[in-house]
């Protein structure tokens, strides 16, 4: 099946970044220069992406970059998109974290602007671990995942970031998949036309956290969103929408067993019986609280 | 035009007359009334600044730092617990060599909760790459702030600048402040440049990974340009004298009947005023001393001070801060640009009040010490009122 991406130009990435093979994040970003195209300006929290856009003074990313310490991102966006609009400059003003920066040490700033409403669109890549520092647990790192700081599997849930950001009441909050472009780009699209705070949680499956081949990222991407354990869904003023691939999510019977997607992953390779149990349970109270608001 | 009026209210008043574009702020004592001012004044309507109220001070210089980088005036100010959680942002932000200013309301450091006046929040600053004011009146607050803006945004210089000041002492007593004209400043602050604006149209990055070397010649080259605008300092205070004739800004530092001295005492501050009046006491008794008031930490005046005090018998440096198992952060700095005996005092901290008689028990005994020759390097001295506090001795935990 195309993809039909071929005829999209990405601004965002240009060629020859310091990403490992199979990077979900640079799949993401590429993704956000097709759909966000050129006028954009990035502010990127400590983590990977900050040292896939290579080494300064050069810069792989076709935007403008203010790196920054972790728990700044969204306070130095807001201060950001203040600044183009005191000199009359219309910017879409985008702040990239990983999961580290949003759900942990970024979150009371994330919390902040969100509060305050601020005019940008924050978008959360979502690798489930502080990958940049080798892969540790993270709030956002499932129940069971084996991390290197947790090798007897994670005991907790995921931290839920999609609801907390839902009742920040902001004007969009979506989540999305690298497995899914087009739905990304969508979203990224009706983002940008939305003024105040957006918030995006990208699904990006690292193949050196989640121990799988590196040729199989979007296709682990897809599996995540087949099995339910990702939903692809999007609030807009309130209203929420449930993505077409994600439309049999919404019983039980359709949904792809949460196997498939558990073993392709090497993180899981030791899942006991009732942590598969736990992690189904999380899936199924996901879904009905999307059901619930729907 | 003279008005009665604290030193927060004189610094909400040079952000005003210094035309910020984005202010971020987050509520410290005693800086606080420094961003309600701000507030009341954006309310009413006064200033056009974009008044950012964030949750914390970590956001607050954050706010600052993303506005300042994409090419606007940004200022924000902060005291004790607050500076200390914005700490990391402070560096990022002499890192990226935005020009920003900001005031430090100044105030010990918990633990033990403690809300009174102490300089070591500011004084711990004094490695992450800002210039470095201190004020000793209201006035120089005001005045200070605003060269701040001229000296941080001069293309010799980017590098931020924060402006401190004894906190409650100055920052809520009021007193008769001359107020330059807003045709005044804008003569005096041109418009914002600087050679890194975060655009679009320009491409510009900034904060990526660098090369070891790279870096190191980053950090050499924000060191240079601290350690090179002493010149633009003293440039800039001799055209701010053209604003505010009252005014005397030619030198970094400032001496006090010091030429013929034989000893000199070296403070910062608010309470160089009781220091200068003890000095006169002890003159009248037949004394030689005189006060030498330190201005800039930041860049450290070496010359003026080897100058003003390389000749001196013995200098007594008091702290009003401590760099705790050696003593105060500025005596170290002192005897670090002498040859001569330097002795340290640390006094007044946590709020504890040093009066003009304390100032000349101090000073005299320490001469006294001087004169025979041996003399303990760091003493900690205690008004007489306070002298009889004791803590309980530490239990052991088995």
């Amino acid at each position: 099946m195309s993809l039909g991406l071929r005829g999209l130009r990405s601004e965002s990435l240009l060629p020859g970044t310091s990403a490992c093979p199979g990077c979900p994040e640079n799949m993401a970003m590429r993704m956000v220069g097709m759909a966000l195209g050129k006028n954009v300006a990035m502010v990127v929290v400590a983590g990977c992406s900050s040292v896939i856009q290579g080494i300064g003074p050069k810069n792989a990313y076709g935007y403008p970059v203010l790196n920054i310490a972790f728990a700044a991102g969204p306070a130095a966006a807001s201060g950001m998109w203040r600044a183009f609009k005191q000199r009359n400059k219309d910017v879409t003003v985008v702040v990239w974290a990983g999961d580290g920066g949003t759900a942990d040490i970024g979150f009371a700033s994330l919390s902040g602007a969100a509060e305050r409403n601020e005019d940008f669109i924050y978008l959360c890549v979502d690798n489930e671990a502080y990958m940049n520092s080798g892969g540790q647990r993270s709030g956002s790192t499932p129940h069971g995942a084996v991390t290197t700081t947790t090798p007897e599997g994670k005991k907790e849930n995921k931290k839920e970031l999609l609801f907390i950001m839902l009742d920040h009441n902001v004007p969009y909050v979506a989540t999305a998949s690298v497995g899914y472009p087009h739905d990304l780009m969508d979203k990224l699209k009706r983002a940008k036309e939305v003024n105040g705070f957006r918030y995006i949680q990208i699904l990006t499956p690292d193949p050196y956290g989640w121990l799988f081949d590196p040729s199989k990222t979007a296709e682990v991407g897809k599996l995540a969103v087949q099995t339910c354990y990702w939903p692809l869904i999007e609030v807009m003023n309130g209203k929420v929408r449930v993505s077409n691939e994600s439309l049999h999510c919404l019983k039980k019977e359709t949904r792809r067993p949460l196997k498939d997607f558990l073993s392709v992953q090497g993180r899981y390779k030791k899942l006991p019986e009732r942590d598969y149990l736990e992690l189904e349970k999380f899936v199924d109270d996901l879904w009905e609280r999307i059901i619930s608001m729907s | 035009m003279m008005k009665i009026i604290s030193g927060n209210e004189a610094v909400a008043l040079a952000v005003k007359l210094a035309r910020v574009g984005v202010v971020g702020i987050y509520p410290i004592t005693p800086q606080t009334t420094i961003i309600e001012e701000l507030a009341e004044m954006r309310a009413r309507g006064e200033i056009s600044t974009d008044v950012v109220r964030v949750e914390s001070e970590h956001s607050a210089m954050g706010v600052t730092l993303g506005a300042a980088v994409s090419g606007v005036r940004a200022f924000t100010a902060t005291s004790s617990q607050g500076l200390l959680y914005m700490h990391e942002m402070v560096w990022w932000a002499a890192g990226s060599r935005a020009p920003i200013v900001m005031v430090v309301a100044t105030r010990a450091v918990g633990a033990p909760w403690n809300i009174w006046n102490e300089n070591t929040d500011f004084m711990s600053e004094r490695d992450s790459g800002w210039i470095m004011a201190f004020a000793s009146s209201p006035q120089e607050a005001l005045d200070l702030t605003l060269q701040a803006f001229r000296i941080s945004e001069d293309p010799r210089v980017f590098v931020p600048m924060m402006v401190g000041m004894d906190g409650f002492i100055l920052s809520h007593t009021k007193t008769n402040v001359y107020i330059p004209s807003q045709e005044d400043v804008d003569a005096f602050i041109p418009p914002r440049r600087q050679p890194y604006v975060i655009d679009p149209e320009t491409q510009e990055s900034m904060g990526n990974i660098f090369q070891p070397v790279h870096y190191m010649k980053l950090r050499q080259s924000i060191n240079d340009a601290i350690a090179d605008s002493k010149d633009v300092i003293r440039e800039v205070g001799r055209e701010y004298e053209k604003i505010n004739p009252l005014a005397d800004y030619k030198t970094l530092n400032v001496e006090y009947k010091l030429e013929d001295a034989d000893y000199a005492v070296v403070t910062m501050g608010a309470w160089s005023l009781d220091a200068m009046e003890a000095v006169d006491r002890l003159r009248e008794r037949g004394i030689s001393v005189g006060l030498y008031r330190v201005r800039y930490v930041r860049p450290w005046a070496e010359d003026e001070i080897l100058r003003a005090l390389g000749d001196k018998k013995g200098v007594i440096v008091f702290d009003r801060a401590t760099s705790l198992g050696r003593g105060g952060p500025l005596y170290l700095e002192v005897k670090a640009s002498l040859n001569n005996p330097v002795k340290g005092v640390v006094a007044g901290l946590g709020g504890v009040s040093m009066n003009k008689r304390d100032f000349m028990e101090a000073i005299s005994t320490s001469i006294e010490e001087m004169k025979r020759g041996s003399f303990r390097e760091v003493t900690w001295y205690y008004p007489s009122e306070v002298k009889e506090v004791e803590l309980g001795t530490p239990r052991s935990a088995i």
